[in-house]
């Protein structure tokens, strides 16, 4: 009997092992990939699920990498999360993203954590954070949240902002009782009055359409430490293998965001992003005496670099990475130069210094 | 002289008074020989069970329906029901039901299986209950949900992650019991089986297990409910996918209350048929053991 | 009693000759060392694992962001503890959970009672209630998210709802179950309806009922882990979703340690209370 069971488990044994060396043995090194896997920071709506507000909100509605890769046969997945920046820095780890369309801070948390990827160019600059309370409430402005309940999406690029808010205003996260919910779940809350404030974006213009919230401060014009960029990067081990497709996905973002800064296109444009259920007049309110190109352009300039660097000093004083972060090396621009080369496009946008004033 | 009051409804449903002696046969008021089936059902039915669900239901609707509340958060039952018909025809509800009741299937099938492994070493081997027993005695202690933002980095985004919480909630009631009801086995049974030169083999089968199997039975049981509950959760916390908490977390975040009243009612009757199954099965299992346990209870 | 687990070895072993008749003296040593080895046996499977962790962290088998090596989950755990956030948190998490399971068993108490005492309520009451209770607590939660928005009562609500459930239903259950001869007794006493409950229906279903408050305890924590990490401002689910948030998983992981502590030692009290409550029952109407 002892024999019988020792046969058997050692069978079984070398069953076990052949089939998992089976799936050990890397794949075949392919020449291109089957499917190329994009991750948004952001909950989809919709269905199909989509999104607006950046180049990369156009580029996907308008199908531009589809297109692109249809005749080579690769497919193009979106894949949304609705735990925003944190649940795609989760998808990276796990090496199930090619490109993350991603926040400043969430980025920054990810390589401070070991994450290794590459910042193309940017989708999204000088975006502003909004803080919201219900419409009988008595808070007026920012230093009245004090003791108050706020929900801040942490870990998001919302979350930076908010504190160099706070600061402005002598108040701390401590000083305020935080509470982390997801951009869907806070507009909730403060509709139905479970929390005094909301730290949000763009989705408050319909809220406060509807009379359910009344918007006590916006942050965009208050200074560069009050803005937050949002941008494509893309994972070291996908850039080594195929250098090529990189290439022509910045093309197409590029594309996007020079179809995105044509002021001639700015109705098109809200209607387009229209469809993933943020409303035509948000847009409108959101891009309020700003140009398009401002807010569109996808140029890495000293502008960028300098918030980079400031949002992982910031991280690092707040204690929210626990070692600094080099921001030197994080950016690969050769295949944005490469593509505003050979789109003509290289004085379309401006270049802004470190404190944000145009260069030249 | 007999009585013969007619029968009346109220002494039906009422219960019998326990006053004085029962009544002689021979006054009992001659009943008509046949009552119908339906009617005896009827009889038997438990009609005062529905008076507080039949309440609630009135006064929501009245309450809605002079718009008592100012509040865009109370719904007439109406509005529910048409949700209901909406979500049934658009397919939605299937979709998400089905999503969410493959992903419990999986998890549970796997989790079951590996409870019973587990379980079953834990319960045959005494090396086995000294060295991994008190291990997995406190693993079972922390929290399920706590385990959730560490498996969804570990198993990444996809359903994975969904699939290995749900293993994890049915395997630990399913283990946990078969461990112990292996051991609760009565010792008699075992020295008669010894008695009669069972081998280690036959006594597993013929006496070990069929004596443990009512306390495999409520792990399994636990483990549907565990599973059911480890599924929703999962919908809330892990990356979404479709499913009906995320039909319930939409209505949440949309304000709409008759859809979440109807994603509640739908969870309601899926966690009542798959108890409703999981006792059915027990019956038929159990039933066909009539004879032991009828000894058992006797012993 | 002997567990029939314990005759296992001698049942299934052949008969064997005897072992080498060792001299006395190696034999004490033998078994000394055999009793040694399964004191300690407990304690192989942990440190197996904890070795199989810091040697895979410090050899890069695994990424760091997926799993933290343990020096630095013991670092994290320090500095909680000395910067007192461990303390406040978990203080603020056992707060509700106490309260909510006190609650949520009291008034399962007295439900359980009065639907196991009395046949009218049970008619009136009980398929209601069986049919609130398919819904699992969490089903409840975006309902109650809407209603009362994400402060203290949402919290209590829950996790009283959790602990409600199986308190009513056990004790329940123990009520109608007092055993027929205790029942004859009090009859024969002439002891009122309600001497009837307090002396002998109560008394004879503690054991039901302590079954039932150790079951609505793991549901409460279960229930309070599940809410704080969905809409909470401080607290242990907090902690995790704090450290899940800014992708330290070394935060997330102590706070998991401390989630899994607790439960533990509250279980464990439990166990021991149970056994207490249990010890003053006479054998004879033991199950």
């Amino acid at each position: 009997m002892d024999n019988r069971f020792r046969r058997t488990f050692t069978l079984a044994k070398s069953v076990l092992l052949a089939t998992a060396l089976a799936f050990t043995v890397p794949q075949a090194h392919a020449d291109k990939p089957a499917v190329i896997r994009i991750g948004v920071a952001q909950q989809g709506a919709g269905d199909p699920p989509t999104f607006g507000g950046s180049p990369a909100a156009t580029v996907q509605q308008l199908q531009l990498l589809e297109k692109e890769f249809a005749a080579d046969g690769i497919k193009v997945e979106w894949l949304f999360f609705k735990g925003a920046g944190p649940a795609v820095n989760e998808a990276i780890a796990d090496k199930s993203l090619d490109f993350a369309f991603q926040g400043d801070l969430p980025s920054v948390l990810g390589r401070a954590n070991g994450l290794k990827t590459r910042i193309l160019l940017e989708s999204g600059v000088r975006v502003g954070v909004k803080i919201a309370v219900p419409p009988d409430s008595n808070v007026q402005s920012v230093k009245d949240l004090k003791g108050r309940r706020v929900s801040i999406f942490r870990g998001t690029n919302l979350q930076l902002v908010a504190d160099n808010v706070l600061a402005a205003n002598q108040l701390d996260e401590r000083d305020l009782r935080v509470i982390n919910l997801d951009s869907a779940s806070s507009l909730a809350a403060l509709s139905s009055k479970g929390i005094d404030a909301s730290v949000n974006d763009y989705h408050l213009y319909k809220l406060r359409d509807q009379g359910l919230a009344k918007i006590i401060y916006e942050s965009q014009t208050d200074g560069p430490q009050f803005t937050r960029q949002s941008h494509l990067l893309v994972l070291d081990d996908f850039d080594r293998a195929h250098p090529d497709i990189v290439q022509r996905v910045v093309n197409q973002f590029v594309k996007g965001a020079q179809w995105s800064s044509d002021e001639a296109n700015r109705d098109a444009l809200f209607k387009l992003w229209a469809k993933s259920g943020v409303t035509y007049a948000s847009w409108q309110a959101e891009f309020a005496n700003q140009p398009l190109k401002s807010r569109n352009s996808p140029l890495v300039d000293p502008f960028i670099v300098a918030r980079y660097k400031a949002v992982a000093n910031d991280a690092l004083k707040l204690k929210l990475i626990r070692q600094p972060v080099e921001i030197d090396g994080w950016f690969e621009t050769r295949y944005l130069d490469n593509a505003l080369r050979t789109q003509s496009l290289e004085h379309y946008w401006t270049r802004y210094d470190a404190q944000g004033k145009p260069l030249g | 002289m007999p009585s013969t009051r007619p029968l009346s409804l109220s002494r039906l449903f009422s219960p019998p008074k326990s006053s004085g002696p029962p009544p002689c046969s021979c006054d009992a008021p001659a009943r008509p020989a046949r009552q119908s089936a339906l009617k005896q059902r009827l009889s038997a039915f438990n009609w005062r069970g529905l008076v507080l669900p039949l309440a609630a239901f009135a006064l929501l609707w009245l309450v809605s329906a002079l718009h008592l509340v100012k509040n865009g958060l109370l719904v007439s039952p109406v509005d529910v029901a048409r949700t209901a018909v909406q979500q049934i025809q658009s397919g939605a509800l299937l979709r998400a039901l089905s999503a969410s009741l493959a992903r419990e299937a999986s998890g549970f099938v796997i989790g079951t299986a590996g409870g019973l492994l587990l379980g079953a070493a834990l319960g045959f081997s005494r090396i086995a209950t000294r060295v991994i027993g008190p291990t997995f005695d406190t693993f079972k202690q922390i929290s399920l949900f706590a385990w959730i933002p560490l498996i969804s980095v570990w198993f990444g985004p996809g359903d994975m992650a969904k699939v290995v919480f749900l293993s994890l909630a049915a395997l630990l009631p399913v283990a946990a019991h078969t461990c112990d009801g292996i051991h609760a086995v009565s010792p008699r049974y075992v020295e008669v089986a010894r008695a009669f030169r069972y081998s280690r083999l036959q006594m597993a089968r013929f006496v070990i297990l069929p004596a443990a199997l009512p306390s495999i039975f409520t792990g399994i049981y636990l483990a549907l409910i565990y599973s059911w509950l480890a599924t929703l959760g999962a919908e809330y916390l892990l990356v979404a996918g479709s499913g009906i908490g995320n039909t319930l977390i939409d209505g949440s975040e949309q304000f709409r209350m008759d859809l979440m009243l109807f994603g509640i009612i739908v969870v309601g009757i899926t966690g009542w048929a798959l108890n409703a199954l999981a006792r059915g099965v027990e019956r038929r299992v159990l039933a066909r053991r009539s004879g032991a346990s009828r000894e058992r209870a006797a012993a | 009693m002997s567990k029939a687990i314990d005759q296992w070895p001698a049942i299934t072993k052949r008969a064997t000759l005897d072992r080498e008749q060792a001299s006395p003296a190696s034999e004490q040593v033998q078994r000394r060392v055999r009793a040694i080895v399964w004191h300690l046996a407990p304690w192989l499977l942990p440190a197996a694992l904890f070795t199989l962790w810091s040697i895979g962290c410090a050899r890069g088998w695994i990424a760091p962001q997926i799993l933290p090596p343990p020096q630095q989950v013991f670092d994290t755990l320090y500095e909680l503890a000395i910067s007192g956030d461990l303390a406040r948190n978990t203080l603020v998490s056992l707060q509700r959970v106490l309260v909510g399971f006190g609650v949520g068993t009291l008034a399962g108490f007295f439900i359980g009672a009065a639907l196991g005492l009395s046949r009218t309520v049970e008619a009136y009451v009980l398929p209601a209630f069986n049919a609130l209770v398919q819904i699992p607590v969490l089903g409840w939660l975006p309902f109650l998210l809407l209603l009362v928005g994400v402060g203290e009562p949402l919290k209590y609500i829950l996790i009283a709802h959790a602990a409600l459930v199986p308190v009513t239903l056990s004790t329940m259950q123990g009520v109608r179950n007092t055993p027929a001869a205790l029942d004859e007794v009090a009859r024969v006493f002439g002891y009122s309806r309600l001497q009837r409950v307090v002396y002998v229906v109560l008394p004879a279903a503690v054991p039901t009922l302590a079954t039932g408050v150790r079951l609505a305890f793991t549901k409460a924590w279960l229930a309070l882990v599940v809410v704080e990490l969905v809409a909470s401002s401080e607290g242990l689910g907090y902690l995790i979703v704090y450290g899940r948030q800014l992708f330290q998983l070394d935060l997330v992981m102590a706070s998991v340690v401390i989630v899994g502590a607790i439960g533990f030692a509250i279980n464990r009290a439990l166990d021991a209370l149970e056994a207490r409550l249990r010890r003053g029952q006479p054998s004879a109407f033991r199950e």
